[in-house]
């Protein structure tokens, strides 16, 4: 190698260390990259895409649309508005309810109460289809419109005021749950154990999911009720530090949050890349604190503890008016004549609530229940509002496209969208091949179901139902060996 | 309650407007600017061997699928792109036949046998091209290669004297701008570099391609065989501009099939192409090593892809034995 000439050797030290800048550039570049603009400090993270970028995410039907009460003339409530085991109805057919009567008690340990969400008469308890698989145990009210309300729960002070172990216990009491979709309890992610510390509360204003304005409409409409909220959480797990995160095709509301931080100094309001998944729990930690929740363990394992801006103003309500969960804001849009945000009980249903807004806009093909990337199709618009429902999308025959899946062209876009690493296109392979083990192997746990791939796939492959399927089986298969 | 019957599929309910047909529609059109080129410095005859490569290709596979009694696939155009990427790397000269045995080997013994689309491990149209190259070497390489200037079509640039087109391509008589013009003798795709720009530009901004594997290949090439030619090559630019490097590294080697799936692992199959023709080109007998580079890559992509995986999100740092999933 020495018989190079000098002039050579100069060269290929020159290129070997232009090659390594240049490696790393493109690799580092990844995972967090930050942009300035509008004075904001917009953040992203690796991966992701941006669906209906055309349509300004399908939100500008409802944006504008201030959010509306209805108050429907039955409402009927499934036992399952959270995760975790469904509640037992602890009322019987004929009697009389008042609006935040505990009308069903919590089962085992993420269970929660069940509040009555309108004063009247049940008139029904029985087993009814709602959008999961099996049918679930439904109380229905006879909406009386007179919104009776049981005593408010017993004072504890206001959100700067109540003792930590208050908080926790009238968050369970008022049966709160995170409202962005997973629906989990909120008290068992604040029952920290061991030495765990959450240093960081984020709240979850990111809504980037396609068409939904609730959690827009909340932010602009009691952005105080969630600052409060947020202060309540943070003094009940003794964090430090509140992180509000928005993303920016909201400057509405993070200049509403931020009007309503001022004078607190431990929360900050932050500006997300409009990209979905912003909103994921993992993508949301790495892009506002930079950490990363480590394989196989929760958020708290990292410090810290994500919830959902629509369930801070509800903390808000249990502790300083000592109201129960029992109403929410949710978006009916899409094929629908007028296309709001209404206020309503849960466990309104769908039905009543597209009537209340002008009805179907010609013949609809598919009913979301939340966003477009993750919602589930409904069968029909027989089904309740939960508290994790943020919205109702119609799409008529044009827009619910009947995909037909075509065989992989290898073309690696599934792999270069994945929020979290992984390569769909392989996993799939497996999960055709029925290969538990080998999904396994291939990460197929570590998927979060945001549907990036499945998206993006320009052979149409169900890449992320069959990872949901596959999932599912393998916990399944996990839980019966663990029996055996 | 159910006068109306709903679509319940599984989420997401929105998808791209990309298609597998779009894609290689997109391909098709990028590939228009290198065959107008080619037609421009070759004659008409450059159309007739692409369009019988395109039409054999596709009934090839039409046949295939027929007597198999498989789905028929020509409506995604990936047989009419291995039909066109073919004929653009045949020398004008190429009789009808060579082109016909060309795309029955692209389509039915390196597409179609392994699988189809997106299973086939070579590129079809390289893996034609190597067995036409290896079979008839005399029809497909030197005397084969029309000057265009000879032709007469071109304004009257001075090279009055053919050029020994020999073993090494040697750009003894062609200035930088005939080279990137295409007023070169090659085959009918690869000579017209501005017109191969034109269509790598038009895929990048349609998304088909990344900008990664075409620049990582055209500069490693460059480089190497400026450096391994020890003098005899004045710049990297004119190592780049000669044969089909460019050709190659903007349609060949991006096909989605046969090259990695990560962004590491494309970057060393790159920089393994690069290298490669560079080392084919200043040490072997072959003039053109491109070909040859491209399909030993194809080789070892299911190599590349087995062992490169990218990060996990969550994932320890540096760290082994993180496969506790809990």
């Amino acid at each position: 190698m020495n018989l190079l000439p000098l002039k050579t050797q100069k060269i290929r030290a020159e290129l070997f260390s232009l090659g390594k800048k240049y490696v790393i550039m493109i690799f580092n570049a990844n995972i967090i990259s930050r942009k300035e603009g509008d004075g904001l400090l917009k953040r992203s993270f690796k991966g992701g895409v941006h669906p209906l970028s055309r349509t300004h995410e399908g939100k500008y039907l409802t944006r504008n649309k201030a959010s509306q009460p209805f108050s429907p003339e039955y409402v009927c409530i499934p036992m399952n508005l959270h995760l975790g085991a469904p509640s037992e109805p602890c009322v019987s057919k004929g009697d009389t309810v008042k609006l935040g009567q505990v009308i069903a008690t919590p089962v085992g340990f993420l269970g929660l109460p069940i509040h009555a969400t309108c004063s009247g008469e049940v008139v029904d308890i029985s087993e009814k289809q709602q959008l999961g698989p099996k049918k679930v145990m439904c109380i229905t009210i006879k909406n009386d419109g007179l919104d009776t309300r049981e005593d408010c729960l017993p004072d504890i002070g206001t959100c700067a005021t109540a003792a930590p172990k208050d908080i926790v216990e009238r968050i369970k009491q008022a049966g709160i749950c995170g409202m962005g979709g997973a629906a989990f309890p909120l008290h068992v992610k604040l029952m920290i154990q061991d030495e765990k510390h959450a240093d960081t509360i984020i709240l979850n204003g990111a809504e980037c999911e396609t068409h939904l304005t609730s959690d827009f409409r909340t932010m602009l409409e009691s952005p105080e009720d969630i600052v409060n909220g947020l202060v309540a959480i943070m003094r009940a797990m003794d964090s430090e530090n509140g992180i509000i995160a928005i993303e920016d095709n909201k400057p509405e509301a993070i200049a509403a949050m931020k009007k309503a931080v001022e004078g607190h100094k431990d929360i900050e309001v932050v500006a997300l890349k409009t990209k979905y998944p912003q909103g994921s729990e993992k993508q949301l930690i790495t892009v506002t604190t930079g950490r990363e929740v480590p394989r196989g363990k929760l958020p708290i394992d990292c410090g810290v503890i994500v919830t959902n801006v629509a369930t801070a103003a509800a903390v808000k309500a249990a502790i300083e008016d000592g109201l129960p969960l029992t109403h929410r804001i949710t978006t009916v849009t899409g094929r629908v004549k007028n296309p709001c945000n209404l206020y309503v009980p849960i466990g309104t249903v769908v039905k009543d609530m597209i009537e209340f807004a002008g009805g179907y806009e010609g013949r609809i093909a598919k009913l979301v229940a939340g966003g477009m990337m993750t919602g589930p199709a409904a069968p029909n618009d027989d089904f309740s509002v939960t508290k994790a429902m943020g919205g109702i999308v119609a799409l008529n025959a044009k827009e619910a496209i009947s995909y037909e899946e075509k065989p992989c062209i290898r073309c690696a876009r599934c792999a270069s969208v994945c929020p979290m690493g992984l390569n769909p296109a392989r996993i799939k392979q497996y999960c055709d091949a029925n290969d538990m083990a080998g999904a396994k192997e291939n990460n197929v746990m570590d998927c979060i179901v945001c549907g990036c791939c499945s998206f993006t796939c320009p052979a149409n492959r169900f890449l992320t139902a069959a990872f949901k399927n596959m999932k599912d089986r393998i916990t399944l298969a996990s839980r019966l060996g663990g029996k055996k | 309650m159910s006068d109306f019957s709903l679509n319940v599929s599984t989420a997401p309910h929105v998808r791209t407007n990309d298609s597998t047909t779009s894609i290689m529609r997109n391909v098709l059109i990028a590939l228009v600017p290198a065959l107008l080129a080619g037609v421009y410095f070759f004659g008409f005859r450059s159309l007739i061997v692409v369009g019988v490569c395109v039409v054999s290709s596709v009934l090839f596979e039409y046949l295939f699928e027929l007597i198999l009694k498989r789905p028929v696939t020509i409506g995604d155009l990936s047989a009419a792109v291995t039909g066109m990427l073919l004929g653009l790397t045949l020398p004008v000269t190429a009789p009808w036949w060579m082109c016909v045995i060309g795309s029955g080997v692209a389509i039915l013994l390196a597409k179609q046998l392994f699988g189809g689309i997106g299973d086939n491990f070579l590129n079809p149209a390289l893996t034609a091209r190597a067995v036409l190259l290896a079979s008839w070497p005399v029809r497909m390489s030197g005397a084969a290669f029309v000057n265009p200037n000879l032709l007469g079509s071109v304004d009257s640039v001075s090279t009055a004297t053919p050029l020994a087109y020999g073993a090494k391509l040697q750009a003894g008589g062609a200035s930088i701008l005939d080279l990137f013009l295409g007023n070169i003798p090659g085959t009918i795709g690869e000579v017209c570099k501005a017109a191969i720009l034109l269509g790598f530009v038009y895929l990048l901004i349609t998304h088909v391609i990344s900008w990664h594997v075409p620049v990582i290949i055209v500069v490693t090439t460059g480089l190497c065989t400026w450096l391994f030619s020890g003098g005899g090559i004045e710049t990297p630019l004119v190592a780049v501009l000669q044969g089909g490097i460019l050709f190659g590294a903007v349609f060949m080697a991006t096909d989605y099939s046969t090259c990695p799936m990560t962004a590491l692992g494309q970057v060393i199959f790159a920089a393994g192409i690069g290298i490669l023709t560079a080392v084919i080109r200043c040490f072997a007998g072959y003039p053109e090593g491109v070909t040859y580079a491209i399909l030993f890559m194809n080789i070892v992509t299911p190599l590349l892809d087995k062992y490169i995986k990218p990060r996990i999100y969550g994932e320890p740092a540096k760290k082994k034995g993180g496969d506790s999933v809990a």
